[in-house]
């Protein structure tokens, strides 16, 4: 099937030399996927789809634009090379948009990334589906507690897709993928009408990786009922720690600055932040594309480029910028890659039970709401729920506030890393311990 | 731009069903191209087979396989978007970003149950191939045929003279360079400008079981205007955007001198911010953009699927007291060119103005056609989608406040110590439970009465329910927000837009950095 990508890849990029771009890249990408959602006793909704789509990068006198197209009708391509080839020549030149240099599309990555379960995708028919996100429903209204259940619904996902890319200066490749997923959604109600929600979600690339779909289920009950009655406390300074299934969100606003694009459009509190001290000596982070199983492992990046391992924070020393081709020419650099695949984090003692035993007295942050964090200052607040904590034990759940800080002095209160680090997302983050930081409430 | 399915796509979509809304990134990921499009009429007949390649019998026979395992309803839904991002940086206007997004989807409705398929390749074979995957949501004989299919006028929010498909893009790059120049004619501490212009034209055709044929064109143009400033050490950086189903219209000197201001004040007025104040505290919301959180501590809770569901914090509350006798909330799809506007819902039904809340007391939900059923109320016309990969749900299109007894000088004048909320950048709500965030770009303290120290990137939460209730003073200044905003829900996103007058509020955090 890839060869069959490949191919037509290649076809498309000939297509464009012969109509006057002096450089192409071009990726085609086919996917199919199944979703089945089940809301309390019957079947809610049914998905599928298999979907084929092309991109184009053009490179076309010193000019560049770039496209995509849904409609792969052999005519309706050729009209759309032509005329993007027109609109791209009517741009002013850019010096600094080339094709990676090829040397960088060598070396890719040999071994066995752990990303690619046909067999396991061949097994799942519609009914074995259904089954599932029946299933993932019950598991939920079998837990303690249910009897406070409002709705339980239960989701299956699943995806295979293959990709191929070909540019005009040499580089070829093709890659193909499976991810599962399924997921619980509880909604519960307490006396003041108030209907909090929660999840249990397992994922994994390879079927028979999945965590067991009783106890996502169980979890989505469990935790929704831990949200009864929660309210705000007292604004002020706590000991905090961030649970490992939401710290993802804040390891994101800190990796955001380090984009090429947000540094050189001086959008960016880590600027002239390489080799300085950023965080604790327990800030370590690394960019593994070749983790195994990894949701963003990968042999070449979206330029095919040949992807690599590389430390980004080192005990707490910030080592590693993400640029791109373009970005890295206009700042007079050496690429590395245009944006983060899997990040890692170093091996730790204790679980978020010894965790919150070393925090004593403060707060365990389990989801966060809206909010947002300024790339350019570094500045942050978000709206937070989770739970008060005395003696290391959960007393009462919170809600309805706020936590705030900043980025380039946020993580020098990074004080321990958990044991945990989150399979289900390509950030696999532990929960984090901080020592203190600024909560508002009433 | 299509949905380039990728596995962590796949993750992300499943977030446990909150509903956020977003103010587009400069260079976001909308895009397009322009490509000749062949000249097209209005009125009730059916003009675009052509463009989809398909014909009434076809159509006929997909609508008849769709159905052939039991379903009581179905409908297809053809797409045909051209867009198009012309974009600038460091001075010039050096890249372009085109997509064409063509396909059909095709959605059987049994019960409250759907079953949902869809294809890019418009062939009679892959079209019934799609709608037998969304007929097996049943499984039984076929019940129901559907009926001859005849075309419906519809209304006329959003004509526009010149489609964009036929505007080059030599028409867009000198409006850009005049921008850049405006925006550095501003202040010298600008560094760096981003500008950004995306347009649009869609085309639907949309057919269902009950013999309804409905064709719609809806244009879409976002101009994100983006700058960095330094002074000394200091770096400040905004953006903001204006939006509208329009065509270049919307692009004139007045409007992006407008857009021009807004984005220098925001960026050079961080410099002088101070520390924002942590706490609860009175919050004077300003007009505008500041219905961002109506669409969030009310908004989503009256779509009805959530009440369908039991999971919405309003459900089974409609006829009740929910907020002052001054507070009425509208969620409007007729304003003329705005962005959340349209002549259809995306299940072919007429949009409406829909009072959500009168004078304090809960009204109606917005519905898409299986809460109406299930409801057995008319519909809405707020059934929506992102596009023929996604099946309708209920969603809002411009919430607003209509405006109330009070003068704004009066509204600051009442408070003595809190903030005034003037630019919010997105937003947040957990439906059931009530809490909602929405996060403040800029605004400025209230001391005494009076507006003092600007204020910058601090998160607002509260509960719903709690935030509206506390709703009591009600400006006379109502104003409809033209900036990007969109909405995510479902893992879809639909153009939204908000208004608002001039409000005092309580039960709202404020989160800054300091105690």
């Amino acid at each position: 099937m890839s060869e069959n990508l490949l191919a037509k890849a290649r076809n498309v990029v000939a297509v464009t030399r012969a109509k006057g771009a002096d450089g192409t890249r071009v990726s085609i990408s086919r996917n199919r996927t199944s979703r089945v959602e089940w809301r309390d006793t019957d079947l809610d909704r049914i998905r599928e789809s298999t979907t084929m789509s092309l991109s184009v990068n053009l490179y076309v006198g010193g000019r560049y634009s770039a496209h995509n197209t849904s409609d792969l009708r052999p005519e309706a391509l050729e009209s759309f090379i032509a005329n993007a080839i027109a609109m791209t020549r009517l741009l002013a030149p850019d010096p600094h948009r080339n094709l990676p240099d090829p040397a960088r599309y060598a070396g890719r990555f040999q071994g066995d990334l752990g990303i690619d379960d046909p067999t396991g995708a061949a097994s799942l028919d519609g009914a074995q589906r259904r089954r599932r996100a029946q299933g993932l429903v019950e598991a939920a209204r079998s837990a303690p507690g249910a009897d406070r259940i409002v709705s339980a619904s239960g989701s299956w996902g699943d995806v295979a897709y293959e990709s191929a890319m070909v540019t005009s200066n040499g580089m070829e490749a093709a890659e193909g993928g499976t991810a599962f997923f399924c997921s619980s959604v509880v909604t519960v109600r307490d006396e003041d009408d108030r209907r909090p929600r929660d999840y249990g979600s397992t994922s994994a690339l390879f079927l028979n990786q999945l965590e067991s779909l009783e106890e996502v289920g169980r979890t989505a009950t469990r935790r929704a009922l831990a949200r009864l009655g929660a309210r705000p406390i007292k604004t002020g300074s706590y000991p905090c720690v961030i649970e490992n299934r939401v710290a993802g969100q804040t390891i994101g606003n800190l990796i955001s600055p380090l984009s090429g694009g947000r540094i050189q459009q001086q959008r960016s509190c880590m600027a002239d932040k390489l080799g300085t001290q950023i965080g604790s000596p327990l800030l370590t982070i690394t960019d593994d594309p070749h983790l195994k199983g990894g949701f963003s492992s990968g042999s070449f990046d979206g330029e095919g480029m040949a992807t690599r391992r590389r430390p980004i924070f080192e005990s707490g020393v910030l080592k590693n910028f993400y640029l791109d081709t373009y970005y890295a020419s206009k700042l007079g650099q050496e690429p590395t890659t245009g944006s983060a695949t899997n990040l890692v984090f170093p091996a730790a003692a204790r679980d978020l039970t010894g965790l919150l035993k070393a925090m004593g007295t403060g707060i365990l942050i389990t989801d966060f709401r809206g909010g947002n964090s300024n790339d350019a200052t570094g500045d942050f607040s978000t709206g937070v729920s989770g739970h008060w904590v005395e003696n290391g034990e959960l007393v009462r759940p919170i809600a309805e506030m706020n936590l705030a800080g900043n980025h380039v002095t946020l993580w020098k209160l990074l004080a321990e890393l958990g044991n945990d680090p989150y399979p289900y997302s390509s950030t696999r983050v532990p929960s984090l311990r901080f020592t203190e930081l600024q909560f508002s409430g009433v | 731009m299509q949905p380039n399915l990728n596995r962590r796509d796949f993750l992300r979509w499943v977030g446990a069903g909150t509903a956020m809304i977003s103010l587009p990134a400069v260079f976001g990921c909308r895009s397009g191209t322009a490509l000749g499009v062949a000249g097209h009429g209005s009125g009730a007949h059916a003009t675009y087979f052509d463009r989809f390649g398909v014909s009434e019998p076809v159509l006929g026979r997909v609508l008849a396989q769709a159905l052939a395992r039991g379903g009581d309803f179905a409908d297809i839904y053809l797409q045909h978007t051209l867009s198009r991002t012309t974009g600038m940086q460091d001075g010039q206007v050096n890249r372009a970003f085109g997509s064409v997004d063509l396909g059909a989807g095709i959605r059987v409705l049994k019960g409250d149950a759907t079953g949902f398929a869809y294809c890019e390749d418009l062939s009679e074979q892959a079209l019934l191939a799609a709608a037998g995957t969304a007929a097996a949501v049943a499984d039984g004989a076929p019940a129901a045929q559907p009926r001859s299919l005849a075309a419906v006028k519809i209304a006329d929010f959003y004509r526009i003279e010149v489609p964009w498909s036929t505007i080059g893009i030599d028409r867009i790059v000198p409006i850009i360079e005049r921008a850049d120049r405006e925006v550095r004619r501003q202040d010298a501490r600008i560094t760096k400008v981003g500008i950004s212009v995306a347009d649009e034209d869609t085309h639907i055709l949309l057919a269902n079981s009950e013999g309804r044929l409905v064709e719609d064109i809806r244009p879409m143009v976002l101009m994100v205007i983006s700058c960095s400033a330094r002074d000394g050490e200091r770096i400040e950086s905004s953006g903001d955007a204006i939006s509208g189903r329009q065509g270049l219209e919307l692009l004139s000197d007045a409007n992006v001198d407008e857009l021009v201001q807004e984005v220098v004040a925001q960026t050079v007025g961080g410099f002088e911010a101070v520390e924002a104040p942590s706490g609860d505290m009175p919050v004077v919301l300003a007009g505008g953009i500041a219905g961002v959180l109506l669409h969030e501590a009310i908004g989503h809770g009256m779509e009805a699927d959530f009440n369908r569901k039991g999971t919405s914090i309003y459900a089974d509350r409609i006829g009740q007291r929910i907020a002052g006798r001054d507070v009425t909330i509208i969620d409007d799809g007729t304003l003329p060119a705005l962005r959340g506007s349209l002549n259809v819902d995306d299940e072919g039904a007429a949009t409406q103005r829909t009072v959500l809340v009168e004078n304090g007391i809960l009204r109606s939900y917005m519905h898409d056609r299986i809460s109406a059923r299930h409801y057995q109320v008319a519909p809405t016309g707020s059934g929506r989608r992102q596009s023929f990969r996604f099946p309708p749900v209920p969603r809002m299109r411009t919430t607003y406040m209509i405006s109330g007894p009070h003068d704004p000088q009066e509204i600051i004048a009442s408070v003595k110590r809190g903030i005034y909320a003037r630019v919010i950048g997105n937003g947040e709500v957990n439906i059931g439970a009530g809490d909602f965030s929405f996060y403040l770009i800029q605004g400025r303290l209230i001391e005494n009465g009076k507006l003092t120290g600007l204020i910058k990137d601090v998160n607002l939460t509260g509960r719903g329910p709690q935030v509206l209730e506390a709703m009591d003073l009600i400006g006379n200044n109502m104003t409809l927000k033209t900036g990007g905003g969109s909405c995510g829900k479902d893992g879809q996103f639909v153009p939204v837009g908000f208004g608002m007058p001039t409000v005092r509020a309580g039960g709202i955090s404020v989160g800054g950095r300091t105690a």
